[in-house]
């Protein structure tokens, strides 16, 4: 992010209250990511010491320090989820997508390598009777089997 | 017996049904050390505020009849204070607080001596291993050298990051952080002595800290490096004018040998041996 687009969003939240997220989810949303150079010119701008934006960074799963894929699918992990199957869902979608579970930070954040689409669980969607559902990209799947997902992704132009 | 020095009012409390006197409004952990009264605690520190975070040194305090349990570090004494330190309750707490904390610090020789000190030498917990963890497997996530170096340094070079589990105390990126002054003022707050510094040559490096290097001033007169720079140069700006110009830069050490010198034998400096 150039110096000029972030003046512009610091010069959007003049009151302390709510300042440094609302500056950090508006680089998020411009970015898909947080990058490290912004954070810390940011850093300098607004005069908050850098250790406590990374923190702020690292804290919330809204903001992430790689950059978010074209697609975002977002499985839903809640108790309703869980139990009809939700598991099994996301790992059909890690093998069609070719990523791995693993996460070093407690963040489930995982993005394909062509930067195409990025999978993040969340707890509950309040969709629980639609159970196991998924959301690409803000679209609600509901009653979703493993069969049903290559299906979706192709929709977003996946190729088995 | 009064506390010299305050001028606050001296009251009476119980402590394990015993009275002691005690002055209004100091922490009752405090008191409770100066008694004699055997309460355990990590994360107090006396440059700051009381936190609460480590929880050991939980307590009950009662209030017509009533018992609640309360950190020791953040009752401040009244009048008619009524305390328990060791009730079945509070020794179930802290047993069960060692166990976690054996499993959260499992190479921490302060933890494992404190806790065997009553009674708790293994955990039910699964230990928390971390290969090459730069805090050698002793933090506990108090977060006193967060405090310190926010509060205290005002140099915030360190901060939480992560969250839950994942939680872990480092610098920004991960990386070397200018921010950092060298204070090592972290290192001597850490309860479980988690943070690794060492002074190589001129330099002093936070191997914790994502291994930061601060540079160290020189003594003119012994040539040792004794403190970093940044810290050196703070300093400087807050004697008082009139300090003998001469002696500003030296170490500790050189400083008193120079005064030594001066008062005892009046020798002038310039006349100084090899």
């Amino acid at each position: 992010m150039d110096e000029k687009s972030l003046d512009e969003i610091i010069a959007q939240y003049a009151s302390p209250s709510g300042r440094i997220l609302g500056i950090l989810r508006e680089i998020q949303i411009q970015e898909r990511h947080v990058p490290m150079d912004t954070l810390k010119l940011l850093s300098e701008k607004i005069e908050i010491p850098l250790s406590q934006l990374y923190s702020l960074v690292t804290f919330y799963s809204f903001f992430s320090l790689q950059r978010v894929g074209e697609h975002l699918i977002t499985v839903c992990m809640g108790t309703p989820c869980h139990v009809k199957g939700a598991v099994k869902n996301l790992k059909v979608l890690q093998e069609c997508l070719g990523i791995s579970g693993e996460s070093q930070d407690g963040k489930y954040l995982q993005t394909t390598p062509d930067n195409k689409f990025t999978v993040e669980i969340a707890r509950c969607f309040g969709a629980c009777s639609m159970a196991p559902v998924l959301q690409v990209d803000g679209d609600l799947y509901g009653y979703v089997i493993p069969e049903k997902i290559p299906e979706i992704l192709e929709k977003y132009g996946w190729k088995r | 017996m009064a506390v010299p020095g305050n001028n606050n009012r001296m009251v009476t409390i119980t402590i394990n049904k015993n009275q002691y006197l005690a002055e209004e409004g100091e922490i009752f952990l405090l008191t409770a050390i100066r008694h004699n009264i055997d309460i355990p605690h990590l994360c107090y520190e006396k440059a700051l505020e009381p936190y609460g975070a480590c929880r050991l040194c939980m307590v009950d305090v009662v209030t017509c009849g009533k018992t609640e349990m309360t950190p020791a570090c953040t009752i401040r004494v009244h009048n008619g204070l009524e305390i328990l330190t060791d009730t079945p309750q509070i020794i179930k707490h802290r047993n069960l607080l060692f166990e976690l904390y054996l499993a959260e610090a499992p190479k921490s020789e302060v933890i494992k001596e404190m806790a065997a000190k009553y009674g708790v030498t293994k955990t039910r917990f699964l230990k928390k291993i971390v290969h090459d963890d730069p805090l050698q497997g002793k933090c506990i996530l108090c977060g006193l050298c967060v405090r310190v170096c926010e509060e205290i340094m005002g140099n915030s070079a360190i901060s939480f990051i992560n969250r839950g589990p994942y939680t872990v105390i480092n610098t920004p990126f991960y990386e070397h952080n200018p921010d950092c002054a060298g204070c090592a003022a972290c290192a001597r707050v850490c309860p479980t002595r988690a943070i690794v510094c060492e002074d190589i040559g001129e330099s002093r490096v936070m191997h914790s800290w994502s291994e930061t290097t601060v540079a160290l001033v020189t003594c003119p007169e012994c040539g040792k490096s004794f403190a970093p720079q940044r810290l050196m140069e703070k300093v400087l700006t807050k004697l008082e004018p009139g300090l003998i110009e001469k002696i500003k830069n030296l170490c500790p050490e050189c400083r008193r040998k120079y005064f030594t010198r001066k008062e005892i034998h009046k020798i002038p400096l310039t006349d100084r041996e090899p």
